[in-house]
Formats: C-alpha cells, sequence, structure tokens
C-alpha cells in the first residue's frame, strides 16, 4: 500500500480552513454585535 | 468560561495530532491513509452529538416554549452542518485510495448525504422565517423529524449491503482496534467534543445578544 500521504493532508486541510472559518465568522459576528450595541444610543 | 473551553480545545486539538501522526502506528493494511479516521469518527460522532441536542431543543421548546431551547437547537443544527460536511469530505477523500472511488452510493454514505441536506433544510427554514416565535415552532418539528434519520445512518451499514465497513465503535462487539490506535482516536474524538462545546457556547451567546439588540 503507499503512504498515500496526499490524502491524508487533504482531509485535515480541508477541516482546518473550514473549523478555522466558522471560528472567524463567529468571532466576526460577536465583534459585529458588540460594535452595533456601543452605538445604539441607550434609553434614558 | 468560553475563553477557557476555546483554549481547552485548541490544546485538545494538538493531543489529538500528536496521536494520530506520532503516538499511533501506521495501519497494516491500510497504511497512513488510515490516520484520516482520526478526523472522520470524531466528526461524524460530534455531529451525532450536534443532532441529538436539536432534538433535545426543539423537544424542550415545544414543551416549555422557552427561546433558550431555541437558541440550543439552532446552534447545534448550524456546528452538526458543519461537522457532517466535514465527515463527507474527508470519507470521501479516505474513499478513493481505498475504494477506488471519491463516492458511491452505499447505503452509509447515502444515508449521511440525507442527514447534511435535511439538516442544511432545518437552517434554511429558520432563515426564511421572520417572526420568532413560528420560526422556533416550525423548526423544532423538522428538527425533532430530522431525528430520526441519525440511527439510520448509523445502523445502516447492518442493515443494508454495505461497501462502508460496520461500525468498529459504538457496535454491539467488543471493538477489535489496537489499543495504541484506539488512544488516538478516543483523544481526536475529545478534542472534537471540546471544540463542539466551545463553538456551541460562542454560537448561543450569539443568538442571545441578536434577540437582545
Amino acid at each position: 500500500m503507499p503512504s498515500n500521504w496526499g490524502y491524508v493532508f487533504a482531509a485535515y486541510g480541508i477541516a482546518a480552513v473550514a473549523l478555522l472559518s466558522y471560528w472567524r465568522h463567529l468571532a466576526r459576528r460577536t465583534h459585529a454585535l458588540a460594535a452595533r450595541r456601543a452605538a445604539k444610543p441607550r434609553a434614558t | 468560561m468560553i475563553r477557557v473551553l476555546g483554549w481547552l480545545a485548541v490544546l485538545g486539538l494538538v493531543a489529538g495530532l500528536a496521536a494520530g501522526f506520532g503516538y499511533a502506528p501506521r495501519e497494516a493494511v491500510q497504511g497512513n491513509v488510515q490516520r484520516i479516521m482520526y478526523l472522520h469518527v470524531p466528526a461524524v460522532l460530534t455531529a451525532y452529538l450536534a443532532f441529538a441536542l436539536v432534538l433535545a431543543g426543539s423537544i424542550g421548546y415545544l414543551a416549555t416554549r422557552r427561546s433558550g431551547w431555541d437558541r440550543l437547537a439552532a446552534a447545534a443544527g448550524e456546528i452538526g452542518v458543519l461537522f457532517t460536511g466535514l465527515t463527507i469530505v474527508s470519507g470521501s477523500i479516505w474513499g478513493k485510495p481505498t475504494w477506488g472511488t471519491w463516492w458511491t452510493w452505499d447505503a452509509r454514505l447515502t444515508s449521511t448525504a440525507v442527514l447534511f441536506c435535511v439538516y442544511v433544510g432545518y437552517l434554511l427554514l429558520r432563515s426564511l422565517i421572520e417572526d420568532p416565535e413560528a420560526r422556533a415552532r416550525y423548526a423544532a418539528v423538522v428538527g425533532i423529524l430530522g431525528a430520526v434519520n441519525i440511527p439510520i445512518v448509523h445502523f445502516s451499514v447492518k442493515w443494508w449491503r454495505a461497501l462502508h465497513q460496520p461500525s468498529t465503535i459504538l457496535g454491539p462487539e467488543r471493538s477489535p482496534i489496537d489499543p495504541a490506535i484506539g488512544l488516538a482516536l478516543f483523544v481526536n474524538w475529545v478534542a472534537f467534543t471540546l471544540l463542539f462545546a466551545y463553538f456551541l457556547s460562542r454560537r448561543m451567546e450569539i443568538a442571545r445578544l441578536e434577540e437582545q439588540t
């Protein structure tokens, strides 16, 4: 059986990109929400 | 607390990579390509956990009408789709060198693809309904019906003749996996569960803030 490292790295690489992208997506949404809340005038 | 969970997940993933690539031996028949298992199996177990939480959140919402249950179901559904996607992609990459094909309409693969489509539909439904109460109610019904597919995916390799191998863990028989490979798999499963808990906490916090804004 050949080593097939290319397949292994492809699988782990795609997983890393997908998980990091989702983490960044969550971080961006959190920051956008925080900015929106900060910009909102407080009720008196 | 969420930050601590994040760092624990990072530590777990590093330990998982070390276990999968350093500690676990090269598999005798498949060679190094078997190391995809340390990604593929924890990903599907995490997806099962996520969809079980969608089911719990959906039942909880219909029983109590509390929005917290709906937030749990929505967050778990989104993350479950991510991990099911990873399961399908990693399985496809693993299939090419071992089965000679990227995809085949085998019972396990087909039922997993159906599972993926059902929960993508669940997320689409949520995005299409404006009214929060109606959205939560309709989504809860889909969340409960969609869970029927989880045992079908898991037992498909027993119920039908499949190219995919039968379950080597979560099966009725004692696992035939070598202890070193089993330990590497366990470490990666813990790491993925920690990562899931981190994503779920963050996603639920976002949903809570969105409701307040």
